[in-house]
C-alpha cells in the first residue's frame, strides 16, 4: 500500500492507522493517507463505504477507535467538533429553519461572541460573495435548492475556515443545477486557496471537481491518486469496475520480452505492454484492463489476437455510443465509438464482431 | 384551497356529528341560558342582560379570573420547566429500548383516576402527613401545604405532566438531528445547542403541550378544591358556588363562557406565536 502513504510536503490533515468500528460493524478498516493545503480531495464510493464516516471523524462528529488524526500537526483526537475548525456542509444541508438566513450565515460568528456589527457585517460579505445578499431576511423555506445550497456554504465559510467539509451537498440538485453548483464550489475553492474535502458517489463530481480523488469500498480505502491517475491506471478490478468503463481480463503471464509481455487467457494469448511498477514473474496470474474507447472493431492484422463477442445493447452517450458484447463464454465487454465509426459496420443486436486492441491500450492492475 | 371530496366529507362526518352533538348544540345553550332569568328558584327563558352585568361588575368574579389565570399559568411554566430535562433525555439520550419502556411507564398514571390520586396526595401533604413525618424526622416542619395555593399547584402540576412530557417527547423526536450536529460543528456547545437550536426547532410541540396544561389546570376543579382548599375560589369553583346558591344556572353559564373564551383566545395566541415564521 505504499501510494497510500504518499508523502505531501505541506499536509493539512494527516490520518495515521485510523479505524472506526460501531460495536462489531467496521465503518473503516484502516485509512493513511494525507491532504495538502488547498487541495481539493474528493472520498469515493458507494454507500456504506466508510467515506461519510471517514470526514466524520475529521469534523469531530465522530472519534477514531484507533489511529490519530492530525489537523494542522496538532493530533486531535477527542476534541469537540466545536472546539475544531473543520466546519461542515451536510446533504441535508442542516440549516436552521427558525433563522432568518442572514441569522443562519451569522450563526457561529455569534457562537464565538463576536459583536452584533460586525456579525452582521461579516455575514452580508458572504451572502454577497455567494450572491444570496438579496435574500439575507427571508425564510429558509422560502429559498430555491441552488440558494439554500449557497446559504449553507456561507454559512461554513463566514469564519474563514483552513478546510471545509462537504458530505454529497449537490446530491439533492437537479442535473443541470449539479453542473453549474459544481462551478461555483470549483471556483470558490481556488479563490479561497483553503482545503476542501468532498464526499461523493458520483464519478463525475469527484472527477470534474477534485485534485485527487480516494476511492473506498467497505471501509477500505481502494485507490488515491489524481482522476487521471485513476482513470488510466486503475490500481485493482473494484476501481476498475467502479469506472465502468474497462473491460478485464485475467491470465496467466506465460513470457516476458522487455515491457511487452505474453498473457494466455480464456480467450487466447495477448500481448500486453507492462509498465514497470508491476512486479509480476512468469507463472503469475494477473489481471488487464483495456478502456471501452480503446476496443477496436474487426480486421485483424497478422499475428494479432481478437475476441468474438455477440452484440447485446447499444447505449447513446452523446458524440459516441456504447457496444455491450458478450462472449461466447458470457463475460460482457464494453466498446465505445464514435456514431460515424460504428454507421460503417454492420450492425445488430445478435451479429457477432471480432475485438482486438493494441497492447499499449492495455493496463496490468497492479493490485492484483 | 380546493373543494374537499365528498369521500373525505363522509370519512369526516363521525367527527362532525359528535362535535355537533356534545359541543355545538350544548354550547350554543349555554350562550342561550346565559340570557334566561331565575325567578322563584325556575329558570325562564328570557332576553336578560342582568346576568353578564352581575358577574361581570363583581370584583369576587375578577380575582377569581385573575388567580385562576395565574395559576393556569404557572401550573404550564412550572409543567413545562419540569418535562424538559427528562423529555430531552429520553429523545435525545436513552436507547430506543429504554425510551420505549419510559414511554409506558408515563402513561400508567392515566390508569388511575385523577381523583384517587388527589386523594392521595391529601394523605402526603397533610400536616400529619408523609412528607412532614419525614421532615419531622429531620427536626424541621411541620409545613402547612394543604389547602394552599403550593397544594394547588402540586396537583396541577401531577395531573399535567405526563401528558406535557409526551408531547414534549414526541416534538424532540422529529428535531432533526443533522441540526444539533450542524450547531456542535458551528461552535455552539451542548447546553447552549440546546438553547439556540432544539427548543426552537421543537417550538410547536412545546408550545402545545404548555398549552394543555394551561387548559387542564385553568379548568381544573378537583385540585384547586380538595388540594388548595377552595377559598378563595378559582373560576371552576366560583361556578359550583354559584349554582348551589339558589339555582343561578345563568350566571354560572356566564362564569363558564368567560372561560371559554379566555381558553379560546390563550389557544389562539399559543398556536398563533408557534407557527410564526421568521423573516418575510
Amino acid at each position: 500500500m505504499n501510494m497510500q502513504t504518499q508523502v505531501i510536503s505541506d499536509a493539512i490533515v494527516r490520518l495515521e492507522g485510523v479505524v472506526k468500528k460501531f460495536g462489531e460493524f467496521t465503518a473503516v478498516e484502516r485509512a493513511d493517507f494525507e491532504i495538502g493545503r488547498g487541495e481539493f480531495l474528493a472520498i469515493m464510493g458507494s454507500s456504506g463505504c466508510g467515506k461519510t464516516t471517514t470526514l466524520r471523524m475529521l469534523a469531530g462528529l465522530e472519534d477514531p477507535s484507533e489511529g490519530d488524526i492530525y489537523l494542522d500537526g496538532q493530533r486531535v483526537n477527542g476534541k469537540a467538533t466545536w472546539d475544531r475548525d473543520t466546519p461542515m456542509v451536510w446533504q441535508s444541508l442542516a440549516l436552521f429553519p427558525f433563522l432568518t438566513v442572514q441569522e443562519n450565515v451569522e450563526f457561529s460568528l455569534k457562537m464565538r461572541g463576536v459583536g452584533k456589527v460586525e456579525r452582521a457585517q461579516r455575514a452580508r460579505i458572504w451572502l454577497e460573495k455567494m450572491q444570496i445578499l438579496e435574500f439575507a431576511g427571508r425564510n429558509i423555506s422560502q429559498l430555491s435548492g441552488g440558494q439554500r445550497q449557497r446559504v449553507a456554504l456561507a454559512r461554513a465559510l463566514v469564519t474563514e475556515p483552513k478546510i471545509l467539509l462537504l458530505d454529497e451537498p449537490l446530491s439533492a440538485l437537479d442535473a443541470h443545477l449539479k453542473v453549474r453548483m459544481q462551478a461555483v464550489l470549483s471556483n470558490l475553492q481556488k479563490d479561497l486557496g483553503i482545503t476542501f474535502v468532498y464526499v461523493t458517489h458520483s464519478m463525475s463530481e469527484a472527477f470534474s471537481m477534485a485534485d485527487r480523488v480516494v476511492i473506498m469500498s467497505r471501509g477500505k480505502i481502494e485507490q488515491i491518486g489524481t482522476p487521471q491517475e485513476i482513470y488510466h491506471a486503475p490500481r485493482n478490478r473494484f476501481v476498475a469496475e467502479f469506472l465502468g468503463s474497462a473491460n478485464i481480463f485475467t491470465g496467466k503471464l506465460v513470457e516476458k520480452a522487455g515491457d511487452v509481455w505474453q498473457v494466455e487467457t480464456a480467450h487466447g494469448r495477448f500481448a500486453v505492454k507492462a509498465s514497470q511498477a508491476v512486479a509480476k514473474s512468469v507463472g503469475d496470474t494477473l489481471s488487464f484492463v483495456v478502456s471501452a474507447e480503446k476496443m477496436q472493431i474487426g480486421a485483424l492484422g497478422a499475428g494479432v489476437a481478437g475476441i468474438r463477442a455477440r452484440v447485446v445493447g447499444e447505449e447513446f452517450v452523446g458524440a459516441s455510443a456504447i457496444l455491450f458484447l458478450e462472449t461466447e463464454s458470457g463475460e460482457e465487454l464494453k466498446v465505445q465509438k464514435s456514431h460515424g465509426e460504428l454507421a460503417s459496420i454492420d450492425l445488430h443486436s445478435g451479429s457477432t464482431l471480432t475485438l482486438h486492441w493494441e497492447p499499449e491500450a492495455c493496463h496490468v492492475l497492479p493490485g492484483e | 384551497m380546493t373543494r374537499p371530496s365528498l369521500y373525505s366529507l363522509t370519512l369526516a362526518l363521525p367527527l362532525l356529528i359528535w362535535q355537533l352533538a356534545f359541543f355545538a348544540v350544548p354550547l350554543i345553550f349555554l350562550i342561550a341560558i346565559s340570557f334566561w332569568t331565575v325567578r322563584n328558584f325556575q329558570m325562564m327563558p328570557d332576553l336578560n342582560f342582568g346576568n353578564w352585568e352581575r358577574i361581570l361588575t363583581r370584583s369576587v368574579f375578577w380575582d377569581a379570573y385573575l388567580r385562576t389565570a395565574i395559576l393556569a399559568t404557572t401550573s404550564a411554566v412550572l409543567t413545562s420547566a419540569i418535562a424538559f430535562p427528562a423529555a430531552y433525555a429520553i429523545s435525545f439520550k436513552l436507547s430506543e429500548r429504554v425510551k420505549q419502556w419510559l414511554i409506558f411507564v408515563l402513561i400508567i398514571p392515566f390508569f388511575t383516576s385523577y381523583l384517587v390520586r388527589i386523594y392521595a396526595l391529601q394523605v402526603f401533604l397533610s400536616d400529619e402527613g408523609i412528607i412532614n413525618a419525614v421532615l419531622g424526622m429531620l427536626g424541621i416542619g411541620p409545613f402547612g401545604m394543604l389547602n394552599t395555593t403550593f397544594g394547588t399547584l402540586v396537583g396541577m402540576v401531577t395531573l399535567c405532566l405526563p401528558l406535557v412530557i409526551l408531547l414534549q417527547v414526541f416534538s424532540l423526536n422529529f428535531v432533526n438531528r443533522d441540526l444539533v450536529e450542524a450547531a456542535h460543528n458551528l461552535r455552539c456547545g451542548r447546553l447552549r445547542t440546546v438553547l439556540a437550536v432544539i427548543v426552537p426547532s421543537a417550538r410547536v410541540g412545546l408550545v402545545i403541550a404548555a398549552l394543555f396544561a394551561f387548559i387542564l389546570s385553568f379548568g381544573d376543579f378537583v385540585s384547586p378544591l380538595y388540594l388548595g382548599g377552595g377559598n378563595p375560589p378559582t373560576l371552576s369553583i366560583l361556578i359550583t358556588d354559584i349554582t348551589k346558591s339558589g339555582q343561578q344556572w345563568p350566571r354560572a353559564a356566564v362564569v363558564a363562557l368567560m372561560m371559554i373564551g379566555t381558553l379560546l383566545s390563550v389557544a389562539f395566541a399559543a398556536i398563533t406565536y408557534a407557527y410564526k415564521e421568521r423573516g418575510k
